[in-house]
């Protein structure tokens, strides 16, 4: 009679865990193959190795485990993004699925601040356009076509919606381009860069150290 | 039978109206995202580029909306959202269960988003948890699932149908809210159905493809055809027991009127929650969802404003065991 009993609270809990762990599960097994460790590692070595394909949208917090913590994934930032630039990690990373990112090599953000007037949460807090801190847009001068010689491009000053603050060219007859601290990281020039490898990526700001900043920028 | 104790006759169809009420829910989760679509088109000035489906989502978008609005891209953003969290003409109004686990995923307090479900939580507590038949876009399909279920028992399908003990989703949400806090994210919206539905119409018309979400709705639909009717929401949803325990001293309630009730026990049979109406048994898991008000024969069920359960009033007057004097009540003995 008392080991039935115990077999069936052990059986109860069991469940109770499986049921629980649900998400967390389903969510590592159907992780994309950019995730998997492996990929990670080649990545790490690569030269533009401080890269963020996942942006987080405009005004979200500083750091991403507040901000995972502080989303509850109703959808509304991506509801009512003008040029549906907020995708939502929907099949990936167990404790982050839901949350919404910005991938500038597809599509870059356009800073409109709806999606920060929408958030019913802190997640994403309403931000001054100058201060909104997405990341900083970094250029491979080895591979970018002005650089290089290879003709004239200037697609990422012109589009840039910061202006000269952010991006402009080196001298005002050559179109090689120079990012400046005024640099949000919407991702927009990124997002309009006709060369086929991206020289043009956003990264952390904090992920510059001086003598980087000498030699990039 | 007395005429004194009918109940008010337009309560008897609020069950149709309940069904309307979860399809214009359910219509306007479809709704959003395709008229978000249209905003986007109409943001990007770019209708010479659409594809031949996108110019005809244009073309029929615009002619229902035209005579309405005026600049589509700022006017349509008037209602936005799902019922886990929505915003309507600037009034945002979030879910109970969204606050409760936000709080356990960051350990801290954010009023501005603590407030906006003030509104959902005084309904709860005076209506109870009438979000779960009114209103949660899920319930549409669970029904419709119950309904497949018995059109299967029907046609001579044996589905086996277990019960359990319905204390369990109160052990589902504790131990959701505790895994929240643990892993720092708020993982009860990956479980909680009405926020799947609003968030995966979202993934599958706007934002290429389903997500995770469908697999565990599919999952929980199964579990309903195949385990126990409508288990889900009986013995497992987090927010069901949330809206339990705050509608336990709930305002509006249903009440038996035992002069007309010829115990037929159709209402036992009708409860989705497996309550048993016949015995004046509701308690805190009464959805006041109306379905036994809707199928009752003599007209014997009624609302009534209280803060507990009418007492038990043994069997119905016009039923066979009733008898007058009242020396042997066989319903009091079998309890």
């Amino acid at each position: 009679m008392k080991r039935r009993h115990l077999l069936r609270l052990l059986t109860y809990g069991a469940t109770l865990l499986g049921f629980s762990a649900l998400p967390y599960g389903v969510s590592r097994l159907l992780a994309p193959a950019e995730n998997k460790p492996s990929d990670r590692a080649i990545k790490l070595f690569t030269r533009r190795q401080d890269r963020r394909e996942y942006l987080r949208p405009p005004g979200a917090l500083k750091n991403d485990v507040d901000f995972i913590a502080a989303c509850i994934g109703c959808v509304l930032c991506g509801e009512v993004c003008p040029p549906r630039c907020i995708k939502f990690h929907v099949r990936d990373g167990g404790g982050k699925v839901n949350t919404p990112y910005i991938n500038p090599s597809q599509t870059g953000c356009i800073l409109c601040n709806k999606c920060m007037e929408v958030c019913p949460t802190e997640a994403l807090t309403v931000t001054k356009r100058q201060n909104i801190n997405m990341g900083i847009a970094r250029i491979d001068q080895t591979a970018c076509y002005p650089w290089v010689d290879k003709g004239i491009c200037g697609a990422c000053v012109s589009i840039c919606p910061l202006g000269k603050s952010a991006i402009a060219y080196k001298h005002w007859n050559q179109y090689q381009p120079i990012v400046k601290d005024g640099c949000v990281g919407c991702g927009l020039c990124v997002e309009v860069c006709p060369h086929p490898s991206l020289p043009i990526w956003i990264a952390d700001r904090k992920a510059y150290s001086p003598a980087e900043k000498k030699k990039l920028l | 039978m007395e005429d004194a104790s009918r109940p008010f006759y337009l309560w008897r169809h609020l069950n149709k109206v309940r069904w309307v009420i979860l399809s214009l829910v359910f219509a306007l989760l479809i709704v959003i995202p395709v008229l978000h679509l249209y905003q986007t088109y109409v943001a990007a000035h770019a209708y010479d580029l659409l594809a031949p489906s996108e110019k005809r989502l244009y073309d029929i978008v615009e002619f229902a909306t035209s005579p309405f609005i005026s600049d589509p891209a700022n006017d349509l953003d008037a209602i936005k959202g799902n019922t886990w969290s929505g915003h309507f003409w600037g009034l945002q109004v979030s879910d109970p269960l969204a606050v409760v686990s936000q709080i356990a995923a960051g350990l801290s307090l954010y009023w501005p988003f603590i407030l906006t479900a003030l509104i959902p939580l005084v309904l709860t507590i005076i209506l109870g948890r009438f979000f779960c038949s009114w209103l949660c876009p899920a319930t549409l399909i669970y029904e419709l699932n119950s309904n497949l279920a018995a059109w299967l028992k029907w046609a001579g399908l044996k589905l086996p149908s277990f019960q359990f003990d319905r204390r369990f989703k109160y052990g589902v949400l504790a131990i959701g809210l505790v895994l929240s806090s643990l892993a720092g994210s708020v993982l009860i919206a990956t479980i909680y159905p009405p926020a799947i539905i609003g968030r995966e119409l979202y993934f599958v018309i706007a934002s290429g493809g389903f997500g995770v979400g469908i697999i565990i709705f599919i999952v929980t639909l199964l579990f309903d055809l195949l385990v126990a009717r409508r288990g889900f929401c009986r013995y497992l949803c987090p927010g069901g027991a949330l809206y339990s325990l705050l509608g336990r001293y709930r305002l509006v309630r249903i009440r038996r009127i035992v002069e007309n009730c010829n115990d037929c026990a159709k209402c036992n049979v009708v409860c989705e929650f497996g309550l048993d109406p016949l015995r004046d048994d509701f308690g805190q898991e009464c959805t006041n969802c109306a379905a036994c008000m809707a199928i009752c024969p003599t007209e014997a069920m009624t609302f009534i404003l209280r803060l507990s359960d009418y007492p038990a009033q043994g069997p119905g007057h016009l039923g066979k065991q009733y008898q007058p004097e009242g020396e042997v009540d066989l319903g009091a003995a079998a309890e």
